[in-house]
């Protein structure tokens, strides 16, 4: 018996599961020869990945001069996209840690992929301000320790370098998450494993046993862990918002800077966890687990992050104007009319506008236009950086210093291929681990299971008479 | 993960037997008397401040008005949109007192009248609490005069008046009627709460946007020359905080009297969570705004912050102590959160916390306008001509260095000249430290004096007057409500 639910609530398992039904569902995946659309996809992601790899070698080979920056714009594609791959880093933390606070049970569907995105795209966001730096061999030059180059230290003062410790520390304690999660899901794929494969999944278990007491540590690590992502949550977006906004260039210094990044980041990390959901419901057949409710349910996050974005937006120009300031006045005319103004609307119908379809509800759960608006969100997302960082940079204080910038074929290739290297991890991900946590998902279920529901859709259920026997009004 | 723990538990405790106490509320001799007493010391202070004012024109009146009436207009405004926000989210465990946010909403038409007399104050040229207000720094101030499209009597009727009676008069009444219809007419269909659903969807946006409006109106517009994009929301996020714990407070309250039985101490944990939580946030905001601007040390902006720590060091500082260190250690532990008295101390800590906040707002720029005003009533009015550069960055901070220097009038020529009001100059004054101010000390202005605690029971008393009256007027609990079943069985751990 569990607590008494709302019939409101619709059901978040469907199929009128069984634990076992729920163990076979979702661990059949890792256990079967890949099917051809899963080779496909890896063989496009690999190939992505090789041209990554490619550009990087051009890259290091030749220096940065390979790419089109110049004196006025010294940030390009390679700042945006960081900040863009953060950005999407940030779905997964948030339904773990947020959302489990706000006890979203719903969450419980999405949480494991989401937070496997989450340190994939921060694995891709981190490649970048390595990058960018031009002598990738010196990288370690970042880190503050004892050193023997003379007075050489980093410069504690600079958000760049708060910005190493924020998404080190968010991508520990992200993979501790996750990690922590799989294990006891690791267990019962281990147990259903025989030879090697049972030996490997031991291991990654730490030999799980299910003991009660394996239970109670558990559940005071998830917490702990939760407590411990929450303020994370804000603060490497926060950060990477500072490296703009402490600067005194119009446009870039703006108090609303960090939490607007906080909500657009949000923002891009779910419409990138429903274009990753929509494909995998489908291919591994998760239907069940993963409802037209969930989708709802994030279409609705995405709904209140954009408009949170889109009241941003509107305060930064109009506190422009209320400034009074006329380089701040010029630096949102010149974003929104400029010479890159077609990011400005690209960042605009994206963002603020499309999201607004999801008022109505039976569009928030159409599959198709999810798909598509969520494709469409991530274009926005990526335009509003781009439209941060090198529309902003490309008017210089000094007219004479004006420039426009066009990236190359390697800025481009190197971006392209860090989708690359996202997808095929992704897709790795999804034959060794259980892409949805089993072990969270029987939590729900006497709750949350269709043939437990209330709710007026889904009374025909043959196991409806069991729901009375076990779950009477205390 | 914690799921699993509730429901582990909600099997232990499904049983309890509560007494739930009287369906209706009503309000008991003892209380309304104290509430009467509360607004009658209200109005003695307020009279008082009226009167015993050093300022030329009671802008100590004015400025207790002003900040009070937006401090309450905030808090029912956020109770509003928390009506709206748990319908729209889905929220099932706050039901059972849902009826108090609906009761502290029903304060926005009191504190649209207590706004209204500001607005009349601000046409008939009555205050001169609003720097863009006062006709004599208009000609002169290049400044005001740019945003004269925006700061001026029309829009902030708009924004004192015309946008809280939409919030009230088109969202609030309809809420608050369907919910009690609700009571005496839901069916397992759920009609009103549907209904509810759709008037919330169609709130949360309009509150979303118009608040800023308000925000910006009512309160950053006093430092007229000073902007920040964040404003609006760490001022909402200090409404809602006061909301909160004043939700706590009246829980507790009407529990010790032996109303809501149902209310248990698994709720009153998870509004200690809200209370920590949004304490944390409002935090968070205040770093952003302090940080970014510290950091980025532009004049025109660090002026605002320069002021407050200078002039104002012991609001500044006790704002955070209160607001933020005193919530995150005492409860950041869950036994804390579930202790009723250690709660409510920390809920009345915090709401009086964030009235210092409005304070800190407020009062420094309305009286650095009232001195202003002062200043140019005697006659030094033609010495504020001049061309203003707004980027002109460094004046600012310039003079607030030369004033702790001690030279007062002499720099004071040199600032006008280029057409910056130095900002600390009229303050500096009263301190004593130059100028023609002389030592004179300002009662209310640096620090709330017991004028401006007195003031604020009386308003605090007014809130409680009207929102136990709304409480009143329905069941305590909404029978009727489809989460209802859900709250009365909510367990925390």
């Amino acid at each position: 018996m569990s607590a008494p639910t709302s019939s409101l609530r619709e059901p978040l398992v469907l199929g009128h599961k069984t634990y076992h039904d729920i163990t076979e569902d979702i661990c059949s995946p890792t256990e079967s020869t890949p099917n051809a659309a899963w080779v496909a996809a890896f063989i496009l992601s690999v190939t992505l990945l090789g041209l990554y790899a490619f550009c990087l070698v051009v890259t290091v080979w030749f220096g940065i001069g390979t790419w089109d920056l110049n004196r006025t714009v010294g940030w390009g594609w390679d700042i945006t996209n960081f900040v863009w791959w953060v950005g999407i880093g940030h779905a997964g933390t948030l339904i773990s840690a947020i959302l489990l606070l706000f006890r979203q049970k719903w969450r419980t569907g999405v949480n494991r992929a989401a937070e496997a995105m989450t340190i994939f795209a921060v694995v891709c966001a981190g490649q970048f301000p390595l990058i960018h730096m031009g002598r990738q061999w010196l990288a370690f030059f970042i880190f503050p320790y004892p050193n023997t180059r003379g007075p050489l230290w980093v410069n504690f003062n600079s958000p760049l370098l708060w910005d190493v410790f924020a998404i080190s520390t968010y991508l520990t304690v992200s993979l501790l998450f996750w990690y922590l999660g799989l294990v006891p899901d690791f267990a019962t794929v281990r147990d259903r494993s025989k030879g090697l494969r049972r030996k490997i999944y031991n291991i990654l278990c730490f030999g799980w046993t299910g003991a009660a007491k394996h239970w109670s540590r558990w559940e005071s690590m998830a917490l702990v862990l939760a407590g411990l992502s929450t303020p994370l949550v804000l603060s490497v977006h926060t950060i990477v918002s500072f490296d703009f906004a402490t600067s005194v260039i119009p446009g870039w210094h703006t108090t609303i800077f960090p939490p607007y990044f906080v909500a657009g980041a949000i923002f891009s990390g779910f419409a990138m966890v429903l274009t990753l959901m929509l494909i995998a419901r489908k291919v591994l057949n998760l239907e069940q687990y993963i409802t037209i409710t969930h989708i709802e349910s994030m279409n609705k996050v995405i709904l209140l992050t954009g408009s949170i974005v889109g009241v941003a937006y509107l305060t930064e120009l109009f506190v422009a104007w209320y400034s009074g300031y006329v380089y701040e006045q010029f630096a949102f005319f010149n974003r929104a009319l400029g010479p890159y103004y077609w990011s400005y609307f690209g960042m605009m119908a994206c963002n603020v506008i499309s999201p607004q379809l999801f008022w109505k509800k039976s569009w928030r759960r159409n599959i198709t236009l999810t798909f598509f608006m969520s494709i469409f969100i991530n274009i926005g997302m990526w335009f509003e950086r781009f439209v941060i960082i090198a529309t902003t940079l490309a008017r210089d204080y000094l007219p004479s210093s004006w420039s426009y910038y066009i990236p190359t074929w390697v800025e481009i290739g190197i971006f392209v291929g860090t989708i690359g290297l996202f997808f095929t991890l992704f897709l790795v991900f999804t034959r060794v681990a259980p892409v949805i946590a089993i072990a969270e998902i029987k939590h729900i279920l006497k709750s949350s299971g269709d043939q437990y529901s209330d709710h007026p859709d889904y009374q025909d259920g043959p196991v409806k008479s069991d729901k009375v026997l076990q779950n009477q009004p205390s | 993960m914690a799921d699993t723990l509730v429901h582990a538990d909600s099997h232990a405790h499904g049983h309890h037997e509560v007494d739930p106490g009287p369906l209706r509320y009503t309000m008991g001799g003892a209380t309304r008397m104290t509430l009467l007493g509360g607004i009658v010391l209200g109005v003695i202070c307020l009279v008082l401040s009226f009167f015993m004012d050093e300022t030329a024109h009671h802008t100590r009146f004015w400025s207790n008005w002003l900040h009070n009436s937006v401090f309450f207009l905030g808090i029912s405004f956020m109770s509003l949109f928390l009506v709206a926000a748990k319908v729209l989210f889905y929220s099932g465990w706050h039901t059972v007192f849902k009826r108090v946010f609906e009761a502290y909403a029903q304060f926005l038409p009191v504190a649209i009248i207590l706004m209204a007399v500001i607005v009349v104050g601000v046409f008939t040229g009555a205050t001169h609490i609003y720097h863009w207000s006062d006709a004599a720094a208009l000609e002169t101030d290049d400044i005001l005069r740019a945003k004269s499209a925006f700061l001026n009597p029309i829009w902030y009727l708009a924004g004192a008046i015309v946008l809280p009676a939409i919030w009230h008069f088109v969202f609030g009444i309809k809420l608050r009627k369907l919910s009690i219809q609700e009571d005496e007419q839901g069916t397992a269909d759920f009609d009103q709460h549907k209904s509810m659903r759709k008037t919330a969807g169609m709130f949360v946006p309009i509150a979303a946007f118009s608040s800023a409006f308000v925000v910006w109106l009512l309160i950053m517009s006093v430092d007229a020359h000073w902007y920040s994009t964040l404003f609006a929301w760490y001022a909402t996020a200090s409404w809602l905080v006061s909301a909160i714990g004043l939700t706590i407070i009246l829980l507790v309250f009407l529990k010790a009297l032996g109303y809501f039985g149902q209310v248990t101490v698994e709720h009153l944990h998870d509004l200690g969570k809200y209370l920590f939580a949004f304490s944390i946030f409002w935090s968070y905001l205040w770093f952003s705004q302090f940080m970014l601007i510290w950091y980025g040390n532009v004049g025109e902006e660090t002026v605002y912050f320069q002021t407050r720590m200078d002039h104002y060091p012991v609001g500044f500082w006790a704002n955070l102590a209160i607001n933020f260190v005193a919530p995150f250690i005492i409860l950041m532990a869950n036994t804390t959160k579930r202790k009723l008295g250690v709660l409510t101390f920390v809920a009345m800590l915090v709401v009086f916390g964030h009235w210092l906040d409005f304070f800190q707002m407020l009062k420094p720029g309305i009286f650095e306008t009232a001195m202003h005003a002062e200043h140019d009533a005697a006659g030094h009015g033609d010495e504020h001509a001049g061309d203003l550069h707004m980027d002109d960055a460094g004046h600012a901070v310039a003079g607030a260095s030369h004033d702790a220097a001690g030279h007062g009038d002499d720099h004071a020529g040199e600032d006008h000249s280029t057409g910056h009001h130095d900002p600390n100059e009229s303050v500096h004054a009263v301190h004593g430290k130059s100028g023609e101010h002389g030592a004179k000390s300002y009662a209310g202005f640096y620090f709330p004096g017991l004028i401006e605690v007195g003031t604020f029971l009386g308003f605090l008393s007014l809130f409680f007057l009207i929102s136990l009256g709304a409480l009143s007027r329905a069941n305590l609990v909404p029978v009727n409500d489809p989460y209802l079943e859900e709250s009365l069985h909510h367990h925390v751990v």
